[in-house]
Formats: C-alpha cells, sequence, structure tokens
C-alpha cells in the first residue's frame, strides 16, 4: 500500500504518466486507487506522434498495470522517506 | 477471458436483444447507452447501436444488424477518456485504448472494405459516441467504477520476496553467533541436492592445520630448539 499512500499524498500535482505501450500523458493527478489506476485531469499527450488522435482530453482514467512509469515533480519526492519506507515494507512483508 | 476486442454475434433469447452475460459468476448490467455509435481504430463509425456496460465488459450492439457486435472486457482496457476535442475527433466522444497483447501497433484492422478483413484483436484504439453528448460524463464514471471492479488477477507468491535492497540489509538478516569464530553462514551455501556444502566447508576448516588451537600444535621452547 506504500504507493498508494504515496501517491494520494501527489494529489493536485502534474504528473507524467508513461504506459507500457510508449505513450506519455501528462496531467493533474486527480486521484489513485489502491490498484494504482490513475486518474488524471486536463490531461495532454507528450508524444503526439503515436497517438495523434488522443490529442488533449479532460479527464482519464488510466489502469494500474499498464503504467510503466509515474514521472514525479522533483520537490514531490523526499528520497529519505521513500528510502526508509520501502525498507521497512520490504522487511515487514 | 480474452484480451482486445471480439465479435458478438450472439444475443439473449428473450427478445430483448440484449447480450448475454455470465449472470452465474457474479456478472451484471450496469448501464445501456441507446443511440451510441462505434468507432473502431480509424475506420469509420458505425451506428446506430446500443452500448451495454456490465461489470466484466463493454459491449456495442448494432441496432440494425442483429448478427452484429463488438465486447471488450475491462481488463484488456489500458485506458478511457472523455474526448471534447474536435481536433482529436469531430464529435465529443469516449475515447479508449485497447490492449492487444501485440508489440505492433500499425496494423490496426482499418481496412473498412468489410468485417472479412477486419482483425478485431488488432484494434487498440475505440471511440463511443452518444448522440446525446451529455451522457459523456455519466459514461466516464461507469467505465471508471467497472474498471476498479476488474484488477489484474495476482498471482500469489509462495513464501517472501526475497528482494534485496542494500547491503545493509544483508548484515541485519544474518545474525552471527557470538561463539563461532567462523562466519558460516546461517542459511546454508547450496544446501542443494545430497551435496552438503555447509558440512564440507566446516570440514575443511577442521582439516587444515593452521587453524587449530594453540595449545594442541606441539610446542617448541620460546627460546629454541630442543
Amino acid at each position: 500500500m506504500l504507493f498508494f499512500s504515496y501517491f494520494k499524498d501527489l494529489v493536485g500535482r502534474e504528473v507524467t504518466v508513461e504506459l507500457k505501450n510508449d505513450l506519455a500523458i501528462r496531467g493533474t493527478l486527480h486521484s489513485v486507487d489502491q490498484y494504482l489506476n490513475i486518474k488524471l485531469e486536463n490531461t495532454r499527450v507528450v508524444d503526439q506522434d503515436k497517438y495523434p488522435h488522443m490529442l488533449s482530453v479532460r479527464n482519464c482514467f488510466i489502469r494500474g498495470s499498464v503504467v510503466r512509469y509515474v514521472q514525479l515533480p522533483s520537490d514531490g519526492v523526499d528520497v529519505e522517506l521513500l528510502h526508509d519506507a520501502t525498507r521497512r515494507e520490504a522487511r515487514g512483508s | 477471458m480474452a484480451t482486445g476486442l471480439r465479435s458478438v454475434t450472439e444475443r439473449a433469447g428473450d427478445g430483448s436483444g440484449r447480450p448475454v452475460f455470465d449472470g452465474d459468476n457474479g456478472e451484471e448490467l450496469m448501464h445501456v447507452q441507446p443511440g451510441v455509435s462505434i468507432v473502431l481504430g480509424n475506420r469509420s463509425p458505425e451506428s446506430p447501436g446500443t452500448l451495454y456496460i456490465s461489470t466484466k465488459q463493454v459491449v456495442w450492439l448494432s441496432d440494425a444488424d442483429r448478427a452484429k457486435g463488438y465486447a471488450v472486457d475491462f481488463v484488456s482496457v489500458s485506458l478511457h477518456a472523455v474526448s471534447r476535442d474536435p481536433e482529436a475527433y469531430p464529435s465529443p466522444c469516449i475515447y479508449s485504448q485497447i490492449e492487444t497483447g501485440a508489440e505492433d501497433d500499425d496494423s490496426d484492422g482499418s481496412d473498412s472494405e468489410g468485417d472479412d478483413s477486419l482483425n478485431l484483436s488488432k484494434i487498440s484504439e475505440m471511440r463511443l459516441v452518444p448522440s446525446d453528448p451529455n451522457q459523456l460524463e455519466t459514461l466516464f464514471g461507469i467505465f471508471c467504477e467497472c474498471a476498479e471492479l476488474n484488477p489484474d488477477p495476482i498471482e500469489e507468491e509462495e513464501g517472501e520476496h526475497n528482494w534485496v535492497f542494500s547491503a545493509d540489509q544483508l548484515e541485519d538478516e544474518a545474525p552471527e553467533d557470538d561463539d563461532s569464530e567462523w562466519a558460516v553462514p546461517r542459511n546454508s551455501i547450496g544446501v542443494n541436492g545430497n551435496h552438503d556444502l555447509a558440512n564440507s566447508v566446516v570440514q575443511l576448516q577442521i582439516n587444515d592445520q593452521r587453524f587449530e588451537d594453540a595449545e594442541e600444535m606441539e610446542q617448541d621452547d620460546k627460546n629454541g630448539h630442543n
């Protein structure tokens, strides 16, 4: 549940979601759920060559299982905190 | 469950014209939206039709051709969105991407000459265009709900995750006996089949004279030979 909690804290921030099919979508993080499904607002496609039809959509729901990366604002990342949290989670599981 | 878009030719025998759902396995109809046209890939819109959204899948059935319909499971819907940008598509619609399981997205079956040459399993983009654009937010919301109902099935791993994050973790996980001088690992190295390598290692130590206690060795006087 670590990243679920982590992403909840990032709601309202701009993120770029890169999918496993190489599509990259930028938008405001609206919400996230336990499966790391992501809802973005004011989305726009970063690379328009691959999926030109998509362009800009107001709201977007991305299935958690197709996400490859989530690019975060650098001031949204507390590396020490994340490091400790992931180690605790790894030991606890 | 099949990945990707598939053809639906069967309808319920009760005369309702609805798709057949798997009620025994808990599949329920969530929403019916008449007056929806469907756009597969780069093809022309197909209409008129009715959209049936169940807890497991999205089904579009043609109103005109009772043998024509398409369905996709929610587990295959990678993303969905409300598209209002006229540059993306002239009509407001629900835009969705379908996971085809194929690496090559170039061939999206965009041959509009007829279903015979259409490969549904390669369709990676689908638009649903309601005749009433005010229904888009409702449709988007129902897609979200149903997507949340269909997470990927998790294969439970047996035992603990043996992830190593840092050298520190290794130190913490291998507490030594204070008595032993030798760092024989608690988890035997390569106990594998009939080879008991841990004991082999211990034996090796015993046999090496250099490691025997000083008292056991024949001692000469420090000052010289006897």
